[in-house]
């Protein structure tokens, strides 16, 4: 992105529409030929030819010689700084594994769909395979993983990586995973809870950017918190900290997963919305009931406003504890807008102290369902590179911007 | 344009759900061997079905019959509330029925947009319309979320996963409203059946009804909405996926538990 931006329609915005295409579809699949380029983005091949040439000089880009079908070829990959992170992003349904550098940039990406109650087992093993196979496509040996960071969406004892709550994921009850993972990929492992790596997510690159003291919260299937104190995320004693959906908001309701009674969770998770609808409405996933709610059917959109008053109702009672400035609503359920998020402020409003409320301003998140897979990414890169100056320091326009600083020896070749 | 791809999107009311599909009593049998008897099977739209069983326990000779491969020696077959007769493969295919078997049936020679138009190219004057195609079938692409490196690589130079892709992809262009996948992910890399698990939930969610035959439990429970369960060609119980666990579904095909 240049300071001026170019006028358009001009040639050179054309140019830099190219440009953007290029970098997308090498983002899209790791790495390609450049014939494959010219077919993905549906360039010419000569085009294509000319703006990897430039943007390999400037050091966006980076270029090898391989073989497709027998003939030589030039193979395009990101170019990246030394040092790639693997984060892992376990969901209850499916699975998000990401490679980035350590300039945080992704450089590949893959989602796998789960089944209800997956095994630890078989994840980590799925997972270690994914790493492996995209540690391929972006031409990286082994050698350059500095570690690999998991996501889960329970809350977890931050050195072992034990459930710190049995029953809560099933498949995965007492399995140490930094240990079983480590052993597998045989590098660093770190693992947290999925809610904090959204809100850690929501901090660095969306909807809590900025904020000192933020409420994350992540409603889906699961209803978890982030807490941001002091523009720092919060972990508590042991890496629990921020069980929202483990709030007791009624004493006679139902068993929760956890063994308590009545938790937010089996108020207003989704899967508990989708039972209730299922007399009516039939089996739903919640892409569908998401997908029918904002096409307007009434009990679709009265299911999601009714779980948004009771989470509104729990972080009312936080928000008077912590007196955040912002919270922010992340996860599966959030993307239903202010069919949720209008229930949430007005519950906010009408029950926490007019001194919170007052400053207080609920959002959506940003990033939407990217939120936690980026957070992970965070969470890998300020645990495994020592230099924590690639990060924030003075490199950090490179970190920043798709085209990085060019060095000063390829401005003066040009 | 034409309207292989750009046709109505699929819309379902939650509230009238009629099964695409529905199989009454149907049977076959090759002379002694009972190969399916007696199942009942219905596929709703916007819905992954998938059929597991042990080798020979007539999952194949299902989904033979509802591609018109094999036609029932009794029971009735109804497509959309009519009862139909699919007696060969074409009839199958202009109800709305595709079929992808497990050999994929593409020419490695070809370019996937050769592979995906074969036999019904576009053309204009008695020219192949090359450019109406090749727009079509990135679009195509793009919608199902497929990743493809280059819609006029030879196929040969595909990856397993991206074979399968291209295949399933071929069968949306008849705009079909059932999809039969036959193993679909055998014999691919983990990062391929991520890829192809993932074109099957983009196919759900366009609505359409998915039949998906598979070994891998793991896999069936990850995207299958229900799972019917057949052993020696018998459906012996149809479940939400998930109200059933992994044991209990080995259980049930290897005969430990009846349902």
């Amino acid at each position: 992105m240049n300071a001026k931006s170019p006028t358009p329609g001009s040639q050179s915005s054309l140019r830099e529409s190219n440009r953007a295409r290029i970098i997308d579809a090498i983002k899209q699949f790791g790495g390609l030929t450049q014939v494959e380029l010219a077919g993905a983005t549906g360039l010419s091949a000569a085009t294509v030819s000319n703006i990897v040439k430039e943007l390999t000089a400037v050091g966006v880009l980076n270029t090898t010689q391989s073989i497709r079908s027998g003939r030589r070829a030039q193979h395009v990959t990101l170019a990246r700084t030394p040092g790639l992170v693997g984060a892992v992003q376990f969901g209850l349904r499916h699975m998000r594994v990401a490679i980035a550098d350590t300039s945080g940039t992704l450089l590949s990406d893959h989602r796998l769909p789960l089944g209800a109650d997956h095994r630890a087992d078989a994840g980590l093993d799925r997972a270690a395979l994914l790493i492996a196979d995209m540690l391929e496509t972006v031409d990286a040996g082994t050698a350059e993983l500095l570690g690999v960071a998991l996501a889960l969406p329970a809350p977890v004892d931050m050195t072992t990586g034990v459930i710190s709550s049995p029953g809560i994921m099933r498949g995965w009850d007492h399995v140490p995973v930094t240990r079983v993972m480590g052993e597998r990929i045989n590098k660093p492992v770190a693992v947290a809870n999925a809610s904090n790596m959204g809100a850690l997510g929501e901090l660095k690159h969306g909807a809590a950017m900025g904020a000192r003291h933020v409420l994350y919260i992540q409603a889906g299937q699961r209803i978890g918190a982030g807490l941001i104190l002091n523009s720092q995320l919060f972990w508590g004693a042991s890496g629990s900290a921020g069980e929202f959906g483990h709030m007791t908001v009624n004493p006679d309701g139902a068993i929760c997963r956890c063994g308590n009674r009545g938790c937010l969770e089996t108020e207003a998770g989704a899967s508990v919305l989708l039972e209730s609808l299922r007399g009516s409405h039939g089996v739903l996933t919640l892409g569908d009931m998401l997908r029918f709610a904002d096409e307007g059917d009434l009990g679709c959109a009265r299911v999601i406003s009714d779980a948004g008053r009771k989470i509104g109702m729990a972080a009312a009672n936080l928000c008077n504890v912590l007196n955040p400035e912002r919270v922010v609503l992340g996860g599966d359920l959030a993307q239903a807008g202010d069919i949720l998020l209008n229930p949430v402020r007005e519950a906010i409003e009408r029950f926490s102290l007019p001194s919170v409320a007052e400053d207080l301003t609920v959002t959506q998140g940003m990033l939407g369902t990217e939120a936690e897979l980026l957070g992970v990414v965070q969470f890998a890169l300020e645990r495994f590179v020592e230099d924590g100056s690639i990060l924030m320091g003075s490199g950090s326009a490179s970190a920043l911007s798709p085209f990085p600083t060019p060095d000063s020896t390829d401005l003066e070749d040009q | 344009m034409n309207n292989a791809v750009t046709g109505p999107e699929p819309q379902i009311a939650p509230r009238e759900r009629k099964p695409l599909i529905s199989m009454r009593g149907v049977s076959k049998y090759f002379h002694a061997v009972h190969a399916v008897s007696n199942v009942d099977f219905e596929v709703y739209p916007g819905e992954v079905v998938a059929i597991v069983g042990d080798n020979g326990s007539g999952k194949s000779t299902l989904v033979k019959l509802l591609a018109g491969v094999f036609t029932p020696d009794s029971g009735t077959i109804e497509f959309e509330g009519e009862p139909v007769s699919i007696s060969s493969p074409s009839v199958a295919q202009d109800l709305g029925i595709a079929t992808v078997f497990q050999d994929l049936a593409l020419s490695d020679n070809l370019s996937i947009v050769a592979n995906l138009f074969l036999g019904r190219e576009y053309n204009t004057r008695g020219f192949l319309a090359d450019h109406q195609m090749e727009d079509e079938a990135v679009a195509l692409f793009r919608k199902l979320k497929a990743r493809m490196p280059s819609i006029r690589t030879r196929v040969s130079a595909l990856s397993g996963g991206q074979k399968q892709s291209v295949a399933i992809a071929r069968t949306m262009l008849g705009n079909p409203k059932v999809i039969l996948l036959d193993e679909p992910t055998s014999a691919l890399s983990i990062t391929q059946s991520a890829e192809v698990l993932n074109l099957i939930e983009s196919l759900r969610e366009r609505g359409l009804g998915v039949v998906v035959i598979s070994h891998n439990l793991a896999e069936v429970q990850a995207i299958a909405d229900r799972i019917a369960v057949l052993r020696l060609g018998r459906n012996i119980g149809t479940f939400h996926a998930p109200d059933i666990s992994y044991e209990r579904l080995v259980a049930l095909i290897t005969g430990a538990t009846d349902a």
